[in-house]
């Protein structure tokens, strides 16, 4: 005990000390805590004179802020919400992030990167596949599936989750990932597949690690930080990024009324820098980096888009489907929300035929059951696209959208109504 | 020899053989050691309950929006507050973190502030500008209240067997106070955020148990007494179980008192904004609903928290934790860590009745000493006295939260140098650790980190 000697006492100046004056940088974002914490620890480290104060807003939420006079006194906006980033681009309400791209690529195959304008660039990629069970799969003797078309098939019937793309954010653009690399009409088929064999669920964030971890479904389409992240905190679950995968980027801007735009640069300059860029490994992050060479140090196992698209050229373009996303998720809740347990009894039944033995009608009841009702070229067309972009906040435009609904839905009514007749006359 | 007979007398008094009976598993103990132990659900629910209790583990993992704002659900932020998030402070469930050095912020930590004296109810007083808490944030528009700045002065201890140990003694500076000076008799309490699993098991305690735990502590040497405060809801007295001077009667309050004292989210037990008379901006800035955390959502985040499962014990059967364990009762760490409790009736939740669970707590307040003191009272506990903080998932927290700082502020650097600050009631015990073999203190610390 005489060697034994502790100190006690805490020693506490109460004087409040003149610090020296932190700038304060204000950084509005979407990423959850346990990515925002990392990043604020790891810059606060780097630049002890910044104090950075970060918002939290949903990109819906995000919009009207940072149009607003001053744009809320933000000088970052750091999210996956590339319609935003490019609605205050056309705005003028960013300025250019002028930081080096030196090891940053501008394309991973046909998804940019970086805006051709310099005013935002991507600081974050998630991919586009199925969040899988293995041990379900084991015991209900299901192979692993590779594709889309493989969900679409009759032995997955049942053992899907599918998030539905009006109520999961993520969605829109996986179901979109899916019409562009299959083409409109053969893309919608394969969701009608999709569907027959899934639950539909309302809740994205959750229903992988929750559904599928618990063993509820064994496959979950999703995009794959979630499911990554599980995996690394020990989730016994597994995630297939489809050939040729899809991306959804995240980007960060500085906004035009920034009053701190160094410090926002030395911000932006930081998250894509190595350190930076390596955060995105950690456990309970797991996005895809946009600096290749940090793959070099990447956890075993961890996906390389970089190394992948050597493979399969990545086709996927998000602008291109980013007018369309409101369309695709009324035409979805229209052919398969609606009508889902008919939908289902209508597909047993034809697989069951199917298997049983050819007859031209089960092609024609196929057809009935996959034709969407608004064709490729009429879904292109920016009227028709922007009256649903426009139905949450314009009266008129949501009357349009009921309108032509209405009409897909008898379409749809009569297709399904006739299916069933053809498969009651084949009914044993 | 001392610590054998100590072992033997536990022994044939059966307080180890209450450790042994309490193996029969509990719905709310879960044996995994994933970094998710902190964060499992017990299964063994309604799916009412199950649905109520996922929709508040969103609302606890959910980043909160400065009004006004279209997500009128998630807004509330503000005018002043420390964080976004519940999860900020308990991340993972688990344990915040001090900063390491005087640039770094207050990232999963905060400090209460009172003045000398008592509130209506007995309890601390607040500043009269500052409010009972220290909000670092402010809303645009709104300064935050100033910044407090930590560093540490280190201390070698050598122990009876010539091993050394650091201690560092934190040293906290107030920095850039917007609202003028806080004044010379301020009291503040630095804080680090708890782990938040187990919490519902805590609540369901019997008054009885915690009595009859101070009565058994008296026999043991040591005299904890419960914190009798003021229950918000029922308008009455009662025990207080939760906070880290047992200031809180129920979770309910925990909660409510958490989401308007780090969040600036008002609810129906907190309806008016935490700005004092002087913040003017604060006053005038706008609220998102009244009030802004509903009933409906305050209680999920309840139904939650209430049925987050324990981590299970590891590796119990090994002979170093084994012997680590036996240590730890012989030397009197046990006396105030109660290894085994049984809830009571609960009717709120039926389920958290009648459960034999491990926190390793009394639920009750005792003098840790001077080392250990914040000189800030609170209701019925001195600026000595914690609240014995429960041990369960301790081991977890390396590998869970990525660090191994614990007590209420983080000081400690791992498990020993914890031991080691204990003082007051707990001196005789830390002292017998101190007197151990390097090989038994090592088992000690082993069985820590099987919990």
């Amino acid at each position: 005990m005489k060697n034994l000697r502790l100190l006690f006492g805490l020693i506490i100046s109460l004087s409040a000390f003149p610090a020296a004056a932190k700038e304060k940088l204000t950084v509005l974002t979407a990423y959850p805590e346990d990515v925002v914490s990392r990043f604020e620890t790891v810059f606060e480290r780097a630049y002890p004179d910044i104090d950075l104060a970060v918002l939290w807003r949903m990109p819906h939420d995000a919009l009207p802020y940072l149009s607003q006079p001053q744009q809320g006194g933000v000088d970052v906006y750091w999210s996956a919400s590339l319609r935003n980033f490019m609605v205050l681009k056309n705005q003028g309400t960013w300025q250019k992030l002028g930081i080096s791209r030196q090891g940053l690529a501008d394309h991973l195959g046909a998804l940019p990167l970086a805006d051709p304008d310099g005013f935002f660039c991507a600081t974050e990629t998630a991919g586009y596949g199925f969040a899988v069970n293995p041990a379900y799969l084991q015991s209900h003797g299901l192979p692993m599936p590779k594709t889309w078309q493989d969900l679409a098939d009759a032995r997955y019937q049942g053992h899907l989750a599918l998030p539905v793309p009006s109520k999961v954010g993520f969605a829109p653009m996986m179901i979109d990932s899916v019409l562009q690399q299959y083409g409109w009409d053969q893309g919608w088929a394969i969701l009608a597949g999709i569907a027959a064999n899934a639950r539909l669920v309302e809740s994205g964030a959750t229903f992988v690690t929750d559904g599928i971890g618990s063993g509820e479904r064994g496959i979950g389409p999703a995009i794959d930080f979630f499911t990554a992240s599980a995996i690394a905190n020990g989730a016994p679950l597994q995630f297939i990024y489809p050939e040729p995968a899809a991306y959804s980027p995240a980007h960060i801007a500085i906004t035009a009324a920034s009053r701190h735009a160094d410090a926002a640069r030395q911000f932006a300059a930081f998250v894509l820098s190595n350190a930076g860029q390596k955060l995105l490994f950690h456990p309970d992050i797991r996005k895809l980096p946009v600096r290749a060479a940090v793959y070099a140090d990447k956890p075993d196992g961890y996906y390389n888009p970089f190394a992948a698209a050597d493979l399969h050229p990545v086709v996927y373009d998000p602008a291109h489907a980013l007018p369309r996303l409101a369309l695709n998720n009324a035409l979805f809740d229209r052919l398969f929300t609606d009508h889902h347990p008919r939908l289902q009894a209508l597909w047993q039944k034809l697989r069951t035929h199917e298997v049983a033995g050819k007859d031209e009608r089960l092609i024609k009841i196929r057809q009935l059951l996959t034709t969407v009702p608004v064709d490729a070229k009429t879904a292109e067309n920016p009227t028709l696209q922007q009256t649903f972009i426009d139905r949450t906040t314009d009266a008129k435009a949501e009357a349009e959208a009921r309108a032509l609904e209405q009409v897909w839905r008898q379409a749809i009514d009569r297709r399904y109504a006739e299916a069933e007749r053809l498969l009651k006359q084949l009914a044993p | 020899m001392m610590t054998r007979s100590l072992i033997t007398w536990l022994a044939l008094s059966g307080t180890m053989m209450g450790v042994q009976a309490a193996q029969a598993a509990s719905s709310f103990e879960i044996a995994d050691t994933t970094r998710e132990a902190y964060s499992r659900i017990n299964p063994e629910v309604t799916r009412k309950q199950r649905a109520d209790a996922l929709h508040g583990r969103s609302l606890f993992r959910q980043s909160w929006v400065v009004p006004p704002a279209q997500d009128i659900e998630i807004a509330g932020l503000g005018p002043l507050y420390n964080q976004l998030s519940c999860l900020s402070c308990h991340p993972k469930n688990g344990r915040g973190q001090p900063p390491e050095n005087p640039q770094q912020a207050m990232r999963s930590m905060l400090v209460r502030l009172s003045l000398p004296g008592r509130d209506l109810h007995g309890g601390p007083l607040p500043h009269p500008v500052y409010g009972n808490q220290l909000n670092e944030q402010g809303v645009p528009g709104v300064s935050g209240e100033g910044w407090v700045r930590v560093d540490y002065r280190e201390e070698r201890v050598t122990l009876p067997d010539g091993e050394t140990v650091g201690l560092r003694t934190p040293r906290y500076q107030f920095a850039d106070l917007h609202y003028g000076p806080l004044g010379g008799d301020v009291q503040f309490s630095p804080r680090v955020g708890p782990p938040a699993f187990g919490l519902g098991l805590l609540e369901a305690v019997s008054d009885q148990a915690i009595l009859q735990l101070a009565e058994q502590g008296r026999r043991q040497g040591v005299n904890g007494h419960p914190n009798y405060v003021w229950d918000a809801e029922r308008q009455r007295p009662a025990i207080g179980r939760f906070g880290l001077k047992a200031n809180v009667a129920t979770l309910r309050q925990q909660i409510a008192g958490a989401f308007i004292g780090d969040m600036g989210i008002t609810s129906s037990l907190h309806p008016k904004e935490n700005c004092t008379a002087v913040q003017i901006a604060c006053k005038q800035s706008p609220s998102a609903r009244q009030p802004e955390l509903t009933d409906a959502q305050l209680d999920a985040v309840l139904g939650y928290l209430r049925l987050l499962q324990a981590p299970a014990r590891r590796n119990a059967d090994d002979p170093m934790v084994r012997q680590g364990e036996q240590t730890f009762i012989a030397i009197g760490c046990a006396a105030c860590h109660a290894p085994v409790l049984t809830t009571g009736e609960f009717p709120d939740l039926p389920a958290l009745s009648g459960q034999t669970i491990r926190p390793y707590t009394d639920l009750l307040l005792h003098d840790m000493g001077d080392g250990l003191a914040d000189h800030r009272p609170d209701f019925q506990a001195s600026g000595r006295e914690w609240r014995t903080p429960p041990l369960w998932g301790i081991g977890l927290v390396e590998r869970i939260n990525e660090h191994s700082y614990f007590l209420h502020d983080g000081r400690a650097r791992n498990l020993t140098e914890a031991v080691l600050w204990h003082g007051g009631e707990a001196l005789p015990a830390r002292q017998h650790f101190a007197r151990l073999p390097v090989g038994r203190r090592q088992a000690v610390i082993r069985f820590l980190e099987s919990l």
